[in-house]
């Protein structure tokens, strides 16, 4: 399921949650997965045109992030297939 | 009826306590194992109200196990339960935008609902607030705040519930938002989220909901439980305490214990008349029972310890922690606990794993469950090792033999879990890639009160399983023995009915080392392992009344090599003795295919096991 959106942000789509460093807070594009995977993510809020920052790594390499002010882990299988922009912090989304 | 629901660690167990107290029991009702706690709670001038406490759930979509059966409750299909009157909706207002998702879903369900926002002490000690008129006034529901844990609100909530028992309640039909949702399920999945999540966004912002600051301690513990070093180190620490209590700290009491159950036998036996149904009553329902309350302090003090690390919020990090090793054989990190806590039972255990999402990694996850040492095997495993192995150090003063074996067993069964799963997953349970999602809640310090009430809960179904199951095997085992008559008393037990069936079974063990008494402890194990105790109690209780009546170790010792001892210790690593599990399996499977399946090949695996330790030892 590709979920842009925006239509023209298809070429930075190459930006991937699991290359994100820690504290830099991104916007998800579209989510590169397929329904049954991503649903677990809608439900606790992680759609497209939120906010997520990566804040801690665990010890197998995979990313704890904060979504919402709750904390979620993901697999790094998971995360490279979140698209996400890079968003200054001051700058409001809507 | 009234249903508590809320996402995972919103304190719905903690509320459900605070209202309900002692008046609650566990549920189990035909066809799917809700293994669901009922209470009643007080109200004003003497009425009741019946509450249902369900597991967390992020949605009704009925994904997991867990959102099946809280949807099915919730719908009123659950056989002999009573659907709902009104719902409790109850949320950790610290993390509200995301817990809100569920509440479009809830209120889709037309019941009257009171939305709780728990665990208000946290949001304003962080420096969080919200306006709770407004959000009632946009949801169309009652708003109540609530800190579970220190009881504020607590009473307008039983306020709430006697409106709903006096029929004070209606849907308020008013013009919500979520009218123009009803018709989106059409819509691809995503856009519902999406419009959901807007809903939820403009409520909370209408309603001024200031976010709390992030927990400085959740941060800091994070850094350190999962950190590159201190995470794993941690984690072997608490696994090993974990154990390790299990065998220091329990001890005591279960000497205690032993010692009451030891003397009181004796003042029974000498205070019956020496008659037919003296050994029945001493050795095979007294002895029985007692070998078995004797692991409730092992019981009672890891379900103390699962429950400190599930509420504290520490089992979340090792589920993450986990994860990645658990992948690598197959399982996800979800299957931790239902494994830790097969170490005490695998029935709560098996229902543990309904939280996986992925139905192929919660099937292998529960068919290698009881292959952890749960402690129905610790009666059988105690009772050989004290007969079969010397007391002897190895690697110096650290470790005694018997200590090692113990070990040993734990480790067989840990192997056998590995190579099951593995195997699994690369054939019957073959799957695309999964995903893990775990969601961390914030660390908190548990509630002595649901910690309390868990291992109350968890004392009485050990105790009545104790009691009904031994109580009917020695009550058939014996009549087994009387019969057929021999000159108008009981036949020399070789020729009673039970020795007539020994013998059939014999050519089946014989490979094994076991004779024919073994052959029964078998069959009736079948039932539950720890059966065997009282088992083979009777049968020797009733052999040798009349002589000098020996420890049931040292007959044993005399009456088995010692390398069929050991396959009898391999088999009871490995086989499937336990109806309780079976029956849950297919009760969890919806079939009789895995439960089967599982059965027969950990029977083949402990004969084998027990087959070859017969021909090296
Ligand atoms: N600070 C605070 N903690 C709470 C409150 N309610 C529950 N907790 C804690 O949150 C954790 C999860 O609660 P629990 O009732 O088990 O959640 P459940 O998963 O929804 O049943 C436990 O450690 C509780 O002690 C509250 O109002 N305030
Ligand atoms: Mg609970």
């Amino acid at each position: 399921m590709q979920l842009p959106a925006v239509a023209e942000q298809a070429h930075i789509e190459d930006l991937r949650l699991g290359d994100v460093p820690m504290q830099q807070e991104v916007e998800l594009v579209s989510i590169d997965l397929p329904v049954e995977l991503a649903e677990p993510l809608l439900e606790r809020g992680v759609l497209p045109g939120c906010r997520i920052c990566p804040v801690q790594s665990s010890p197998g390499g995979d990313p704890v992030v904060s979504v919402d002010g709750s904390l979620l882990a993901l697999r790094r299988e998971t995360a490279d297939c979140l698209c996400v922009r890079l968003v200054s912090p001051f700058q409001d989304v809507g | 009826m009234i249903a508590l629901v809320g996402p995972p660690n919103s304190g719905k167990t903690t509320l459900f306590n605070r209202l309900t107290g002692l008046r609650q029991k566990v549920a189990n009702y035909p066809g799917v194992t809700v293994e669901q706690h009922l209470g009643m709670v007080n109200l004003y001038d003497g009425r009741q109200a019946s509450l249902v406490d369900l597991p967390g759930v992020h949605g009704f979509s009925a994904r997991t196990l867990d959102e099946r059966v809280t949807r099915d409750v919730l719908e009123g299909k659950i056989e002999g339960m009573r659907s709902p009157d009104a719902l409790i909706l109850i949320v950790d207002v610290t993390r509200l935008e995301a817990q809100l998702m569920l509440v479009e879903p809830v209120l889709e369900m037309d019941l009257p609902t009171l939305l709780v926002l728990n665990m208000v002490d946290e949001l304003e000690a962080r420096g969080g607030s919200i306006d709770q008129e407004v959000l009632a006034e946009r949801l169309g529901v009652d708003v109540v705040r609530t800190s579970a844990r220190t009881g504020i609100g607590v009473e307008e909530v039983r306020a709430y519930l006697h409106k709903v028992a006096c029929g004070d309640t209606s849907v308020e039909h008013i013009e919500r938002e979520l009218s123009n949702l009803a018709g989106s399920r059409a819509l691809p999945v995503i856009d519902a989220f999406a419009a959901r999540r807007r809903l939820v966004r403009s409520v909370v912002q209408d309603a001024g909901f200031a976010s709390p600051r992030p927990s400085r301690l959740t941060e800091k513990l994070d850094s350190v439980f999962l950190h590159k070093v201190w995470g794993p180190t941690i984690f072997l620490a608490v696994v090993l305490l974990v154990f390790q209590s299990i065998f220091t700290w329990a001890v005591p009491l279960m000497d205690g214990i032993d010692w009451i159950v030891g003397t009181s036998g004796e003042w029974i036996a000498a205070a019956l008349p020496d008659t037919w149904y003296r050994s029945l009553i001493v050795d095979g329902v007294w002895a029985g029972v007692g070998s078995v309350i004797i692991f409730l302090p092992q019981i009672l003090v890891l379900f103390l310890f699962l429950g400190i690390l599930e509420d504290s919020g520490y089992m979340a990090r090792a589920a993450v922690i986990a994860d990645r090793t658990m992948y690598r054989l197959g399982l996800q990190g979800r299957a931790f606990l239902p494994l830790l806590s097969g170490y005490a039972c695998s029935v709560p255990a098996i229902l543990a794993a309904r939280t996986i999402e992925d139905e192929r990694d919660r099937l292998a996850t529960i068919f290698v469950t009881p292959f952890m040492t749960c402690s129905a095997r610790l009666p059988v495993y105690a009772i050989l090792i004290a007969a079969f192995i010397p007391n002897e150090p190895v690697l110096g003063p650290i470790m005694n033999q018997q200590a090692a074996t113990l070990l040993g067993l734990y480790g067989l069964g840990v192997v056998a879990a590995i190579g099951t799963a593995f195997l699994l997953k690369r054939t019957l349970l073959k799957a695309s890639p999964t995903s893990f999602l775990m969601e961390l809640p914030p660390y908190r310090i548990p509630a002595p009160r649901t910690l309390l009430l868990r291992l109350l809960d968890r004392s009485k179904i050990f105790l009545r399983r104790a009691g009904r199951i031994i109580f009917a095997v020695a009550i058939v085992l014996w009549v087994l023995t009387q019969f057929p008559r021999a000159q108008g008393g009981p036949p020399d037990i070789e020729q009673s009915a039970l020795g007539t069936i020994g013998h059939v079974i014999e050519p089946v063990i014989e490979p094994l080392g076991f004779d024919w008494r073994i052959g029964i402890g078998i069959v009736t194990s079948l039932a539950a392992r720890e059966v065997i105790v009282g088992t083979l109690g009777t049968i020797y209780g009733v052999e040798e009344a009349d002589e000098e009546s020996l420890a049931l170790q040292e007959i044993l010792r005399r009456d088995i090599e010692p390398g069929a001892a050991i396959g009898l210790l391999v088999f009871f690593a490995f086989a499937l003795q336990c109806m309780s599990t079976v029956a849950v399996m297919r009760r969890e499977t919806a079939g009789w295919k895995w439960p089967a399946l599982q059965f027969f090949y950990m029977l083949l695996l402990g004969y084998l096991g027990a087959f070859i330790s017969f021909r090296i030892f």
